[in-house]
């Protein structure tokens, strides 16, 4: 009996699989955007594309900020903004670096620094979702207050004493062209992806974003969902933070990883995550960063300087947040000048 | 009578602000009596007085219920490009620069406005993207090349160094735009619209105002002002480079949430930005003063934006509460 009324309630929208619509998907425009920067690369450079250590070190230079981009998916699913991850990527290397300096195990080093950042994040979290702050004044000040501790602790100087594992898990290719970082990033993005698209939480977090209030009135715990969020993010922040420092070498100072959480959200928005919320797939964003580390790297190859692509970025994000809205636009038009007409006749 | 007059007092927005202004100079006075000559607070006065010009423009943007992350590139792009033609032609008046700046500044807040106010593009992520795009602007322009202060030419620094009864004249400015920007918000209509749109976009929509148009404004506005603000710090500071001045846009909106305007649009006065900006100055300056403190300076920043606004939010909550009782009491 009971399950005949589930049955009955359940109403499944499945849309019809066609062909021109799934080309059209903005996932598989991002793939379009993929391939045609390869073959840009391949043409004018060939005998560098096809040296067996290229694509991985092109991928490989794009992983550090990636963990980041994940977590940022669900903060932006809420319609919220975090732009202090910089600094908790900082200050939960700081941690790490100075665990490893008083001799204690690597293992708990990194525990403590993944724990360092989950609390920066539920700092933010708590501020948001208890208080009401406005998520992009609580973070702009976190952002100060972050680095400002790292500054305070470490002042000039330069922390040095990380585990060997950090260097291999960015450098190292398995088998010679797969890199670790990679493999790690996607784990992680199937992870995020199952509980973005199959858990409960999941549909929350969409349906938040989509309508707080009605969410809110359909019994969904808005407060612990978005506390979640916040601290998911401060833990992916920590988890860059073991890439970041593997890719500098090793070595950690107070300024270092300004502006990483800017081109975070590029990433983000250029992956297809509204940031008034509710809209996006985890899809999106794992191919934008790696369209992002392609870019770059196929700029600076073709002799284009660091600066010209800050404005290559700044352009294609642009772009690639107007190119829906335009579209929505122009449907819309189209539909009120077929109504119109219909009126007329 | 008396305690009427007190109850307004405390009722006033900015209260709290001039309480923490009144124990820090104190704290001032007691610790560093040479803080308070006054050649240091005419030279505190003089360093402020750009973060003064932004937060004004970016007050105008978050009236609307908008925010602004590229004035620090355009600051930037503005300086390189005035200082450059400045340094080329050195005969032609300053004036011009100052005006080519503020014409340049407004293209750019003009760029922002209409992403946002005729595409509909999200404040955030389009300025975001302006950022990037006008900091690069600014390299290509400059090749990467850095002024030093001996190609400034003396009537394009007076703007800044300038003296004017005691005061610098790059301060005079700022206070006359203070004042300006007050007589803009509060009896001009373009002002009171700024305002309408950032506390109601769909009452004001009914009423006739094209929402799209003042955003573009406020917007212009901005860029403008802080176009004058980037022909300014190269003025004072003698120095351009296109990586000047990152992150000031921060500090514009920091200034701006202390003095209480609201970050989702239509709440907040000039008067809050006078006073915040004063005790950003004192702040910093008094930071710099102590010895080993200036590591500090981060994460204090950071602590009062958060201590601000939990006290706004507290207040704004008291004043809810007690509208509440006196309706109560009515009925």
């Amino acid at each position: 009996m009971d399950n005949k009324n589930l049955e009955i309630r359940d109403l499944k929208v499945k849309e019809k699989f066609t062909i021109k619509k799934f080309l059209l998907r903005w996932e598989m425009i991002l793939i379009y955007i993929l391939v045609l920067i390869n073959i840009v690369l391949m043409i004018s450079k060939p005998n560098l594309y096809f040296e067996a250590s290229t694509i991985p070190s092109i991928i490989q230079s794009g992983m550090d900020l990636s963990f980041m981009v994940l977590g940022m998916i669900f903060i932006l699913m809420l319609g919220d903004i975090d732009v202090s991850i910089a600094s908790i990527m900082i200050l939960s290397s700081m941690v790490m670096g100075l665990i490893m300096d008083a001799g204690i195990n690597s293992v708990i080093a990194v525990i403590c620094g993944i724990i360092a950042g989950g609390l920066c994040g539920l700092f933010n979290g708590i501020l948001v979702a208890k208080i009401n702050m406005p998520s992009v004044i609580v973070t702009i000040a976190t952002m100060s207050l972050f680095r400002g501790i790292v500054k305070i602790v470490l002042d000039v100087n330069v922390l040095k004493n990380f585990p060997e594992v950090f260097k291999t898990l960015s450098w190292h290719n398995l088998f010679g062209f797969i890199p670790l970082s990679l493999i790690c990033f996607l784990i992680f993005a199937v992870v995020f992806s199952v509980f973005l698209h199959k858990s409960k939480f999941g549909r929350e977090l969409y349906m938040i974003g989509n309508n707080k209030v009605a969410s809110k009135y359909s019994g969904i715990n808005v407060e612990k969902v978005k506390i979640i969020a916040f601290v998911s993010m401060g833990v992916m922040s920590a988890v860059s933070a073991i890439f970041f420092v593997g890719r500098m070498g090793g070595g950690v100072s107070s300024t270092m990883g300004k502006g990483y959480e800017l081109e975070v959200i590029a990433i983000a928005v250029l992956g297809g995550i509204s940031t008034s919320g509710g809209k996006g797939k985890v899809y999106g964003p794992v191919i934008a960063t790696l369209i992002m580390s392609f870019l770059s790297y196929t700029l600076g190859l073709l002799g284009v300087d660091a600066n010209t692509r800050k404005i290559v970025t700044g352009v294609i994000l642009i772009i690639a947040v107007l190119i829906p809205n335009i579209n929505k636009q122009l449907f819309k038009n189209i539909k009120e000048f077929l109504l119109s007409k219909k009126i007329n006749n | 009578m008396a305690e009427n007059i007190f109850r307004k007092i405390t009722q006033y927005r900015n209260f709290g602000l001039l309480v923490g202004m009144i124990i820090l100079i104190i704290l001032g006075l007691i610790i560093t009596p040479a803080m308070f000559t006054m050649d240091s607070i005419i030279s505190m006065l003089r360093n402020n007085s750009i973060y003064a010009i932004l937060a004004i423009g970016m007050m105008f943007v978050l009236l609307t219920g908008g925010i602004d992350l590229s004035v620090g590139s355009t600051l930037a792009l503005t300086g390189v490009v005035s200082s450059l033609l400045m340094s080329t032609n050195p005969g032609i008046p300053a004036v011009i620069w100052v005006l080519v700046s503020i014409l340049i500044g407004a293209l750019c807040g003009f760029v922002n406005g209409f992403l946002i106010g005729k595409l509909n593009m999200i404040p955030m992520i389009s300025t975001l993207g302006t950022m990037y795009a006008f900091r690069g602007l600014a390299f290509l322009i400059s090749g990467g090349s850095w002024l030093f202060p001996h190609l400034f030419t003396p009537g394009y620094t007076w703007y800044s160094g300038g003296n004017f009864l005691g005061i610098y004249n790059i301060t005079w400015i700022a206070i006359i735009l203070f004042i300006l920007a007050a007589i803009f918000l509060s009896i001009t209509k373009p002002g009171r619209r700024i305002y309408a749109i950032g506390t109601s976009s769909e009452s004001s929509k009914v009423s006739g105002i094209n929402e799209g148009n003042v955003k573009i404004l406020s917007y212009t506005l901005c860029g403008a002002l802080s176009g004058l603000a980037g022909m300014l710090y190269t003025a004072n500071h003698a120095i351009s480079f296109y990586g000047m001045a990152e992150g000031f846009e921060m500090q514009a909106i920091a200034i701006c949430i202390l003095g209480g305007v609201s970050i989702v649009g239509g709440k907040g006065r000039i008067d809050g930005i006078v006073i915040s900006t004063v005790m950003m100055a004192f702040i910093s300056y008094f930071i710099s003063l102590l010895p080993g403190l200036s590591v500090w300076q981060d994460a204090i920043q950071g602590g009062i934006i958060i201590i601000a606004v939990v006290i706004n939010i507290i207040t704004l909550k008291m004043a809810d509460k007690r509208t509440l009782k006196e309706k109560g009491a009515l009925i």
